[in-house]
C-alpha cells in the first residue's frame, strides 16, 4: 500500500526538528516537507523511515494542537520507540536542510566541491619535521 | 599546454617489466638522468571510459582471466599482459568518468547517503550485490566497477611494518606471515611509483623506504597545529603517504587542488585509482576488459583444475570464458563468496576449501577515535580529508597496555554541515532547541585522530552464503558474523584516551568519541589466508591455491593479520609479487 504521506503533519514536524535560526525559518517553514517526501519516495529506504515516524507521531490534528513542548515530547516518544527509522529519518532532514542555499549563505559555506578552482593552501615545509626527525627509529625488528 | 618534468629512479637489480613499461610510455633521457614526461593535464580526448576493448575472440582460451578490475585486478592484469600473457578480465561494474563525479553536484550530500553511498546496501545499485549485516558489528564498504574500492577510497596509504608478518613468533597470538616484509618491498615501491606516492621518507617509525615520487601534500596549518600537539607529548607523527598527486604526476592527472571531497570520487584525477593508473597500462598492453559481467562461478575439470568462469553478462544472458588460470581479485568479501559459490562434487564445501578456511578469519580493522572541537580553526574543509598525518607512536605491542598488538592514528578533517550533524564525527547533533548551536560549535571546527587498530583474525569471524538474500542475478549474497574482540575493545579505548590527550593540547574546547563506527568496513582481508601449510591456510606465499595449482587469489583475502594500516598498498604489492611468480614460474601458463 503507497501511504501518502501527511505534507502538514511532517512540516511541523520539521520546525521542532531543524527549528527557526537567524533570519531563517525553521525547516518546515522553510518549504522542505515537499522536498523531503519527493526525495523519500525515490528511495523505499527512506520512504520507510518517513513513514514509519509520521505513523508514529499522534495524528496531524492531535499533533497541531500540542505546544512546542508537547510536539517534541510526542517526537521524542518516537525516537525512543523507533530509534533506527527516526535516525535515518534525522539524517535525511538534516542533509536536505543543509543542501539549502540560504542555509550555506548563513553559515558562509560554499556548498558543493568547489571544483575547478579547487582551495589554497601554505605549500609543505619540511622545517616542522624538526622535533620528529631527532627520535631514533623505534620500529620493532623481527 | 602545460608539460611537467620528474625523475625516476627505479631500484637497480630487480627484474621489473612494469618499469619497462613506464620507460617505454612516459621517459626520456636528458643530461641530467631520465626525466619523465606527463601528458597535458586538461584532457577531454582520453577518458578512461572510452576505453572499450572489442577486438579480442571471446571464445578463445586466455592465458589468464581475473575476477574483479579494482585495486589488485588492475595492477595483475597490467603486469601480466606486460609480459605477454593473454589477459581477460571479467567485472561485475562500470568505467567511471571523473567528470561526472557527483562532489561538483548541489545535492552531493544526500547522494554520499544513498546513491553514492560508500555502503552498498545503502547504493543498492544493480552492479552492487547486498550484504547480510545482521551479525556484525561493521558493515563491509566497497565500491564495484572499474577501479574497484579506490574510486571511493581515501587514498592514504602507510606500509605494514615488518613485525606485522611474524605476530605468533612475536606475541604469541594468531599466526605468522609465510612472507616478510622484505620479500614484498621491492613491489611496495614499484606500487607507489604506477599509483603515484606523495610523501617523504625519514619515517622513525618504519623501516627507511625509497624516495617517494613526490613531496608530501601540504599538511595545512590544521596538520601543523596537531602535529605540534604530538611533538610537545614526545609522542611520533609524520606527514601520510598518500596516493594523491602532490604534482602533477602519470598520464592525464593533476595536482591536488585541495578541493576537500575525495571521497566522491577526484575530479582532478589527482587521487589514484586503478581506472586512472594500471587499467589504461593493462588495456594498452592488450588486456580485454569486459564491464557489467558478473562470475556466478569458477568452472573446473575433471581434475579440479580451474577451466575459466561462468558469468551473466550486461544483458543477463549466461556465457562461459576459458583460460588457463584463473587470478581472484574479487576483494575479501567477493572472493569468499565466489570460491563458496562454486562448489562441486569434487570440492562440495566450495573451491579451494580442503581447509575449511575459506570465508573464515575475516578481518576489517575496528575504527573508532576522538574528534576535537576548535574555535576559529584555520581553513576549515581545505585539503584531502584524511591525507594529512599519522602516528604509530602505539603501532607495537607493549603488554602493559592490556591488549596486544597496536593502532595507527590517522588525521582526519571536518566535512561540511549536513555530514557534521549526521555524526561523521562521532555524534548526530542533536535535534530540537540545541540543534544550531551545537552544530555551528563543530562545523568548521572539528578535528579527528582515527584509530585503526590491528584486527587479529578469529575463525568465528566470517563470510558465508547467506540462503535467503540475493543480487540483482538472484545469485546468493554473502551473510557477515563479525564481533569485536576483548583485545579489539581494550585497543580501541586505549586510542580513545590518547586521542583525547593529543586533541586537548593542540587546543580542543570539545572531545566527542567514537567508540567504534559501524560503517567502516573498508579494509576487507583474511578469508582466504595464505600459509606454508594446507591445512592451516588456503593459497601459498606466491597466492596460488594449495588445492587448485592454477587458481590465484591476490586480493585482502589472503592476509593471515590485518596490521594496523590501511592495506591497499599491501594487497597491490602481493597482487604484484604474484604475477611477477605467474611470469617467472607459471611458464606453462602461456599459450
Ligand atoms: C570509502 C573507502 C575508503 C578507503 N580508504 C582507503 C585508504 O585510505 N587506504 C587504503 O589503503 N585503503 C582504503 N580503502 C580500501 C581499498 O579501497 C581496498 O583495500 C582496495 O580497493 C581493495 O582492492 P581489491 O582489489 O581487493 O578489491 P576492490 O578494489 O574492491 O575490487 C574488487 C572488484 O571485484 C569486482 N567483483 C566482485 N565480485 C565480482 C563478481 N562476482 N564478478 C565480477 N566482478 C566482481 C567488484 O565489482 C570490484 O570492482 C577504502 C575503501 C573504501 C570503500
Ligand atoms: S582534495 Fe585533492 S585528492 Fe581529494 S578530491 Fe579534491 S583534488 Fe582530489
Amino acid at each position: 500500500m503507497v501511504i501518502k504521506p501527511d505534507a502538514d503533519l511532517l512540516s511541523a514536524a520539521l520546525d521542532r526538528v531543524v527549528p527557526p535560526v537567524g533570519d531563517l525559518p525553521g525547516a518546515g517553514g522553510m518549504g522542505l516537507s515537499e522536498e523531503v517526501i519527493k526525495r523519500c519516495s525515490a528511495d523505499d529506504r527512506f520512504n520507510g523511515a518517513l513513514n514509519t515516524v509520521l505513523e508514529a507521531l499522534p495524528s496531524p490534528n492531535d499533533f497541531m494542537a500540542l505546544d512546542d513542548g508537547g510536539r517534541d515530547g510526542a517526537l521524542r516518544a518516537v525516537e525512543s520507540s523507533h530509534p533506527a527509522a527516526f535516525g535515518l529519518w534525522l539524517d535525511i532532514v538534516y542533509t536536505i536542510y543543509y543542501m539549502q542555499p540560504d542555509v550555506h549563505a548563513r553559515l558562509n559555506w560554499h556548498g558543493r566541491s568547489p571544483q575547478p578552482d579547487g582551495n589554497e593552501m601554505p605549500p609543505w615545509d619540511e622545517s616542522i619535521l624538526s622535533v620528529i626527525r631527532q627520535r631514533e627509529p623505534f620500529w620493532r625488528k623481527v | 599546454m602545460v608539460w611537467h618534468r620528474g625523475v625516476y629512479a627505479p631500484r637497480k637489480g630487480a627484474i621489473f617489466h612494469l618499469w619497462r613499461a613506464l620507460d617505454a610510455r612516459i621517459v626520456i633521457p636528458s643530461e641530467t638522468g631520465v626525466e619523465s614526461v606527463w601528458i597535458p593535464a586538461h584532457r577531454t580526448d582520453t577518458l578512461p571510459s572510452d576505453m572499450t576493448t572489442t577486438d579480442h575472440d571471446p571464445d578463445r582460451t586466455a592465458d589468464v582471466l581475473i575476477v574483479g578490475a579494482g585495486a589488485s585486478g588492475a595492477a595483475v592484469a597490467a603486469s601480466l599482459s606486460e609480459a605477454s600473457f593473454d589477459v581477460v578480465c571479467i567485472e561485475q561494474g562500470h568505467w567511471q568518468d571523473s567528470f561526472k563525479y557527483p562532489s561538483a553536484d548541489p545535492d552531493f550530500d544526500l547522494k554520499a547517503i544513498s546513491s553514492w553511498s560508500i555502503n552498498p546496501n545503502k547504493r543498492r545499485l544493480p552492479v552492487d550485490y547486498p550484504t547480510n549485516v545482521e551479525d556484525s558489528a561493521v558493515d563491509p564498504v566497497m565500491f564495484n566497477g572499474v577501479g574497484g574500492s579506490t574510486i571511493m577510497w581515501v587514498a592514504h596509504t602507510p606500509r605494514l611494518h615488518p613485525s606485522d608478518f611474524r605476530v605468533k613468533s612475536q606475541d604469541d597470538v594468531a599466526d605468522d606471515w609465510p612472507i616478510s616484509y622484505e620479500d614484498l618491498e621491492p613491489w611496495y615501491d614499484l606500487n607507489d611509483h604506477v599509483m603515484g606516492c606523495s610523501g617523504i621518507s625519514g619515517d622513525p617509525a618504519n623501516p627507511p623506504r625509497s624516495t617517494r615520487p613526490m613531496p608530501p601534500i601540504p599538511i595545512g596549518r590544521d596538520g601543523e597545529m596537531i602535529a605540534g600537539a604530538f611533538d610537545r607529548l614526545g609522542w611520533h607523527w609524520w606527514p601520510s603517504d598518500a596516493y594523491i598527486n602532490s604534482t602533477r604526476y602519470g598520464e592525464g592527472r593533476d595536482a591536488c587542488n585541495f578541493c576537500g571531497h575525495n571521497m566522491l570520487g577526484c575530479y582532478q584525477r589527482a587521487k589514484a585509482s586503478t581506472d586512472l593508473t594500471y587499467w589504461p597500462r593493462a588495456i594498452d598492453q592488450g588486456t580485454e576488459l569486459v564491464t557489467g559481467a558478473r562470475v556466478r562461478e569458477i568452472t573446473t575439470d575433471s581434475t579440479g583444475r580451474a577451466t575459466g568462469v561462468n558469468y551473466l553478462d550486461a544483458e543477463g544472458i549466461d556465457r562461459h570464458r576459458s583460460a588457463r588460470a584463473v587470478v581472484m581479485a574479487a576483494n575479501g568479501i567477493g572472493t569468499p563468496r565466489l570460491l563458496l559459490l562454486s562448489d562441486s562434487e569434487k570440492s562440495p564445501n566450495g573451491l579451494s576449501n580442503s581447509s575449511g578456511l575459506v570465508g573464515k578469519n575475516l578481518m576489517f580493522h575496528m575504527f573508532g577515535g576522538a574528534s576535537g572541537v576548535f574555535p576559529n580553526h584555520p581553513d576549515p574543509w581545505v585539503g584531502p580529508v584524511a591525507n594529512i598525518i599519522l602516528s604509530q607512536e602505539f603501532y607495537e605491542t607493549d603488554s602493559d597496555r592490556g591488549f596486544l598488538r597496536g593502532y595507527t592514528f590517522q588525521m582526519g578533517r571536518g566535512q561540511g554541515p549536513g555530514a557534521i550533524a549526521r555524526g561523521v564525527a562521532g555524534q548526530r547533533a542533536p535535534w530540537g532547541n540545541e540543534h544550531h548551536a551545537i552544530l555551528e560549535r563543530r562545523f568548521r571546527n572539528t578535528l579527528s585522530l582515527g584509530c585503526i587498530g590491528d584486527d587479529l583474525p578469529e575463525e568465528h569471524n566470517s563470510v558465508t552464503l547467506d540462503k535467503r538474500l540475493t543480487d540483482s542475478s538472484g545469485l546468493p549474497a554473502p551473510k557477515i558474523t563479525y564481533r569485536v574482540s576483548e583485545n579489539s575493545r581494550a585497543l580501541l579505548d586505549h586510542a580513545i584516551a590518547q586521542g583525547t590527550k593529543v586533541l586537548e593540547e593542540a587546543g580542543a574546547t570539545e572531545i566527542l568519541i567514537n567508540p567504534q563506527s559501524r560503517e567502516t568496513g573498508w579494509h576487507l582481508l583474511g578469508t582466504a589466508r595464505m600459509g606454508n601449510d594446507p591445512e592451516r591456510s588456503v593459497v601459498d606465499k606466491n597466492g596460488q591455491s594449495h588445492d587448485v595449482d592454477n587458481l590465484f587469489i591476490v586480493d585482502g583475502s589472503v592476509f593471515v593479520t590485518g596490521g594496523a594500516v590501511n592495506p591497499t598498498p599491501t594487497i597491490q604489492a602481493i597482487a604484484l609479487r604474484t604475477a611477477d611468480y605467474i611470469i617467472n614460474e607459471r611458464g606453462d601458463l602461456k599459450a
